[in-house]
């Protein structure tokens, strides 16, 4: 069940291949320096601007930032990932701009430098800090503005970029693009795997992930027992197939748009009511909260986390599963963009509590989980590795602690991102994607 | 010290008032229009209710959290809470209101009770202030301003207290015109966040329950 | 950057260096008043005259006990009026002098000492000596104390030194702000002080080592560092002087805030002596303590500020403390 740790490892190293390329801009200093002011400006609605206003520095969210807590390095302090915009704010939407200019230094390029280690490399857009903080200030919410900046100004990590600008210009992710996917299923039909696609007419639409095809076949072989399982009518497509978006990582509006349009096409296109997108993390929120905007519309149908979706069939009593036991402990991560963004919480404790197992959660856990450090696209930095390990420490800890001797998630991310954490500190639990822990379970 | 005290009872009063009035006011509503875009998406909640509810709620850290921050919150709540006691209830305050502002006043507390309060509101105002200093975070964060607005509440609050002889004129105006510069820089702060918190708790609120979250 | 903080660093220095003369020339000025008041000051022996005083103030069972005996009113009156003129007459002078003296002391070894190692962070390697938690308490209760001294030497010496400057109408507005201000910070001191002694007591209990250092004078005159552990002896006899002299300072000026309880004038007389007398020695300690946290001895006030010092002041100065951190793997790299 586990991953292959040889293909994990030759991923890995594909990726960190893409990190040592060079890919020059067509950008003047001055024009990025122009272009990052013009989105960052027009990025502060009323709510940031009411966040810049009332943050009184008190410093108490670095104490929910997992890259703070784990590097106790001041520059991690959530709040400090937004100053070039408070900067810009004061300077230039402020209605006491004209004092404020007399004191507060403009954004240069070296600022912009600076703070692109700080939006991408330790930020994982997890909202855990706007949970502690005492006015509720929305630093997520300003890191995708900061990101969005970043990307107009060609400011971002390469790994992010040539993945986002690969999804937008080829439709593909790693190489992998809709006859890829299809000559997967296709090998998956040799084994006797019944899998519909491009249905004319179906119920659900599912979606699958880039990493579910390269990395957790399992999980995307399960995922088709599942939907089987409870005899659906349900469908992938060769054309929106495709749950991550990168576009939505790197703050590209336009990618983004595009990514989510294949899967709105493809979904009105088969009638869907319901789209199930893969196990990763941010393609939910992505579809979920940010879709109907991007459309300019509401969805005409539903989007469900896999975990959502597991826990709704298990109530209604459509999908039975064998029990686990409960000879072996787990504990739950809880993915951030699904839970305490997706909102997504006790779905997933439906589900296990259903698979018998012996849970022990971690403390905190659920909507406060602390984030494991690899989401909002994280996981491609290279460069943010050592951090990302540091972090990693924290999150081994907290499940240590637990006493569990298996891990379950339901995010690719945060799989990849423990996997990382398990070569590289040789820690010996295993982790498992929920999705996968019930297709080998179905009764 | 006549004139000044006509100076400081009359214009200045009106002025150092005006500026936070208008300040303030003026502040809140230039944020506010600046408008965000409605969520299309199909709420798990309901964001007025979430908005109500964090106003609320974020006056209690959560369990996680507070483990964390004790110090911060305990020093926090004697500071504000004693604060604004000081300032709703200290006789010479109420009086005040009542002769420049409201033209009625209500019950008072005693005079011990207006130490006590004082020396706690002083003892959180103080290790709040030093955290800010020394804690390696807040000391990063900090700017020329905050550091301002902490050593004139302070100020404020102590020449209040010197003055509470009540035989020396000059020692109530001098408390009275730090006040009124404190008014006068109040808009410019953050202390603004006497205010803003009520918009962005409730906007943050709003977000997460429109998602099924309570935060 | 780095650059910028070494000139930084150096531009501190200087101005606290100078600030010690200008402070020194102020307490003379304030000293020369009181002893004008006096006369000229001319005392033959003032510690003699002093203690006999104190002997010979009223029996023990009065001064010791709240209870008003019976027939004793007539001694009550009269003890009351001696401690008046003890405190007036002996207190106030003397106390202000020694704690001149005690800033001419520390001005004259600053000059005179060889100049002392100077940590610049070259080892390049910090430690982490006092948490967050550790200075803010450091810290709350410093301020108080200072803000209490401050105000308690107006109520004390005001009369001679700061009324002959201002006149007796502005003095009577710093008086009574003075004496406003002293009661209002008592007990937010009191609060401090407890907890301070609750976090430091037990790095200060006296241990092995701490004769030697004390014999050898802490190494402050040869200019050789002595072995120490966590803190070193005088820091110890500092710590526990704060938390006895602070204790009787507290119940004293609890009595004297709050008479609430019958107090009689003859105990509120000798609690002012007490409490007096226990303030100005604390002060004079604390000044050596200053200059010792500060200029005295370079690299100490990071311990306080920045909560991290140099691993090369460490182990010059708490050897024993730098070995036990490195044995445990607490030496960090020092932040760029
Ligand atoms: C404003 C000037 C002051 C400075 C620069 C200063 C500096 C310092 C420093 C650097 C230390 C740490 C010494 C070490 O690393 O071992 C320290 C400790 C300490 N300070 Fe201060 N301090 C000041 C004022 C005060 C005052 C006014 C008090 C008295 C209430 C005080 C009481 C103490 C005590 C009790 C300790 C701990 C000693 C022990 O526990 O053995 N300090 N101070
Ligand atoms: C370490 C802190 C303190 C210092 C350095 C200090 C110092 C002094 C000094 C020098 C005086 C003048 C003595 C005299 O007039 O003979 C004084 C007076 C006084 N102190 Fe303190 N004191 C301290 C703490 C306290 C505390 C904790 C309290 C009470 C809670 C207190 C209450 C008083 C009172 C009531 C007086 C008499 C003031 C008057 O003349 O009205 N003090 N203090
Ligand atoms: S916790 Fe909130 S108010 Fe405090 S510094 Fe962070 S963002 Fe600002
Ligand atoms: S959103 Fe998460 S990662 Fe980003 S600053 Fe806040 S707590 Fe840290």
């Amino acid at each position: 069940m586990p991953v292959d740790m040889n293909v994990a490892q030759a991923f890995m190293e594909q990726v960190q291949e893409m990190g040592k390329m060079e890919v020059p801009s067509k950008l003047s200093d001055q024009e990025r320096v122009e272009t990052a002011k013009q989105v960052i400006r027009d990025g502060i609605n009323a709510q940031l601007a009411i966040d810049l206003e009332a943050c009184v520095h008190c410093g108490l969210c670095a104490e929910a930032c997992h890259f703070y807590l784990a590097s106790k390095d001041p520059k991690h302090t959530p709040i400090r990932k937004l100053d070039l915009m408070k900067r810009m704010y004061r300077r230039e939407r402020s209605p006491a701009r004209w004092l404020y200019r007399l004191f507060v230094k403009d954004v240069t390029i070296d600022d912009l430098n600076e703070w692109e280690e700080l939006v991408y490399d330790s930020c994982t857009v997890c909202m855990r800090c706007s949970l502690i903080c005492p006015m509720g200030i929305n630093i997520g919410g300003g890191v995708a503005v900061m990101r969005a900046a970043m990307r107009t100004a060609d400011l971002m990590p390469v790994e992010m970029r040539l993945v986002g600008q690969e999804q937008a210009e080829k439709g593909t992710i790693f190489g992998v693009g809709s006859e890829q996917f299809v000559q997967t299923l296709e090998e998956l039909r040799k084994t006797g795997l019944k899998i519909p696609l491009d249905e004319p007419e179906a119920d659900i639409l599912v979606l699958s992930a880039v990493t579910d095809i390269v990395l957790f076949k399992d999980t995307l072989v399960s995922t088709i027992k599942i939907m089987n399982h409870i005899g659906a009518k349900w469908t992938f497509s060769s054309q929106g197939y495709e749950s991550a978006n990168f576009g939505y990582m790197t703050g590209d509006q336009e990618w983004q748009c595009a990514a989510s349009k294949r899967v709105y096409d493809a979904a009105v296109a088969c009638g869907a009511k319901t789209v199930i997108v893969a196990e990763c993390g941010h393609s939910y929120p992505t579809l979920r909260w940010a879709g109907a905007e991007l459309m300019g519309k509401p969805l005409p149908f539903e989007v469900l986390a896999p975990s959502e979706f597991l826990g709704r069939e298990i109530q209604a009593g459509r999908l039975k599963v064998k029990p686990i036991g409960k000879q072996a402990k787990f504990t739950f991560h809880d993915p951030c963009k699904i839970g305490r963004i997706g909102g997504v919480v006790d779905a997933p404790r439906v589900v296990l509590d259903a698979l018998g197992v012996d849970l022990t959660e971690t403390e905190p856990h659920g909507v406060e989980n602390l984030c494991c450090g690899g989401g909002g696209g994280n996981f491609l930095i290279t460069r943010a590795l050592p951090l990302r390990l540091k972090v990693f420490e924290l999150k081994m800890k907290q499940f240590d602690d637990t006493g569990a001797e298996e891990v379950v998630t339901s995010c690719d991310s945060c799989m990849m991102n423990i996997m990382a954490g398990t070569m590289a500190h040789q820690w010996p639990k295993p982790t498992h994607s929920l999705m996968d822990l019930v297709g080998h379970h179905l009764a | 010290m006549e004139t000044i005290a006509a100076f400081l009872e009359g214009p200045f009063w009106y002025f150092s008032a005006a500026v936070f009035v208008v300040g303030v006011v003026g502040r809140l509503a230039l944020a506010l229009s600046l408008g965000s875009s409605k969520s299309l998406s199909v709420p798990r909640g309901s964001a007025s209710a979430g908005a109500v509810r964090a106003v609320f709620s974020r006056f209690v850290p959560r369990r996680d959290f507070y483990r964390r921050i004790r110090l911060e919150v305990i020093a926090g709540y004697a500071f504000h809470v004693g604060l604004f006691v000081l300032l709703f209830f200290a006789a010479p305050h109420v009086e005040f209101y009542k002769e420049y502002i409201l033209g009625f006043g209500w019950p008072t507390m005693p005079r011990w009770a207006f130490i006590v309060v004082s020396e706690i509101a002083f003892a959180g105002l103080i290790v709040l202030w030093l955290r800010r200093l020394l804690h390696p975070v807040s000391r990063k964060l900090s700017d020329a301003g905050d550091h301002i607005g902490s050593i004139l509440i302070f100020f404020v609050m102590l020449t209040g207290c010197l003055a509470l002889g009540e035989d020396h004129e000059s020692l109530r105006l001098i408390h009275l015109f730090l006040a009124q510069l404190l008014l006068i820089y109040f808009p410019f702060s953050s202390l603004m966040h006497t205010f803003t918190f009520v918009f962005s708790r409730g906007y943050i609120g709003a977000g997460f329950a429109h998602h099924g979250v309570k935060a | 950057m780095k650059t910028g903080t070494t000139v930084n660093r150096h531009a501190t220095r200087q101005s606290t260096t100078w600030l010690l003369p200008v402070v020194w020339l102020l307490l003379t000025i304030c000293g020369t008043a009181v002893a004008e008041e006096q006369g000229g000051g001319a005392v033959p022996n003032p510690g003699i005259e002093l203690w006999r005083a104190v002997r010979e103030g009223p029996p023990p069972g009065v001064s010791r006990s709240q209870v008003e005996g019976i027939g004793m009113t007539t001694l009550i009156a009269e003890g009351g009026e001696r401690w008046r003129q003890l405190r007036s007459n002996y207190v106030a002078p003397w106390g202000g002098w020694a704690l001149v003296g005690m800033l001419g002391v520390l001005t004259l070894f600053h000059l005179v000492r060889k100049s002392p190692e100077r940590f610049d962070g070259s080892s390049g390697k910090v430690i982490v000596r006092f948490p967050d938690y550790d200075r803010i308490l450091h810290w709350f209760m410093a301020g108080t104390f200072l803000f209490l001294a401050i105000s308690g030497l107006i109520l004390l010496l005001g009369r001679y030194v700061i009324l002959p400057l201002v006149g007796p109408q502005a003095f009577g507005a710093i008086a009574s702000a003075s004496k406003e201000g002293h009661n209002l910070f008592g007990p937010v001191f009191i609060v401090s002080l407890t907890l301070f002694v609750l976090r430091f007591a037990q790095r200060n209990f006296f241990a092995r080592g701490d004769l030697a250092w004390l014999a050898k004078g802490g190494g402050m005159l040869s200019g050789k560092h002595v072995s120490a552990g966590f803190f070193n002896a005088g820091e110890k006899i500092l710590f526990w002087s704060i938390t006895f002299g602070g204790l009787a300072i507290s119940i004293s000026g609890l009595i004297l805030v709050f008479p609430l309880f019958g107090q009689s004038r003859e105990l509120m007389q000798l609690m002012l002596l007490v409490h007096g007398i226990a303030a100005l020695v604390l002060i004079a300690f604390t000044f050596g303590h200053m200059y010792l946290g500060s200029i005295g001895l370079p690299g100490s006030f990071n311990a306080m500020n920045t909560g991290k010092v140099d691993a090369d002041w460490a182990h010059a100065h708490h050897d024993r403390w730098h070995r036990e951190a490195e044995e445990k793997g607490l030496i960090e790299k020092a932040p760029s």
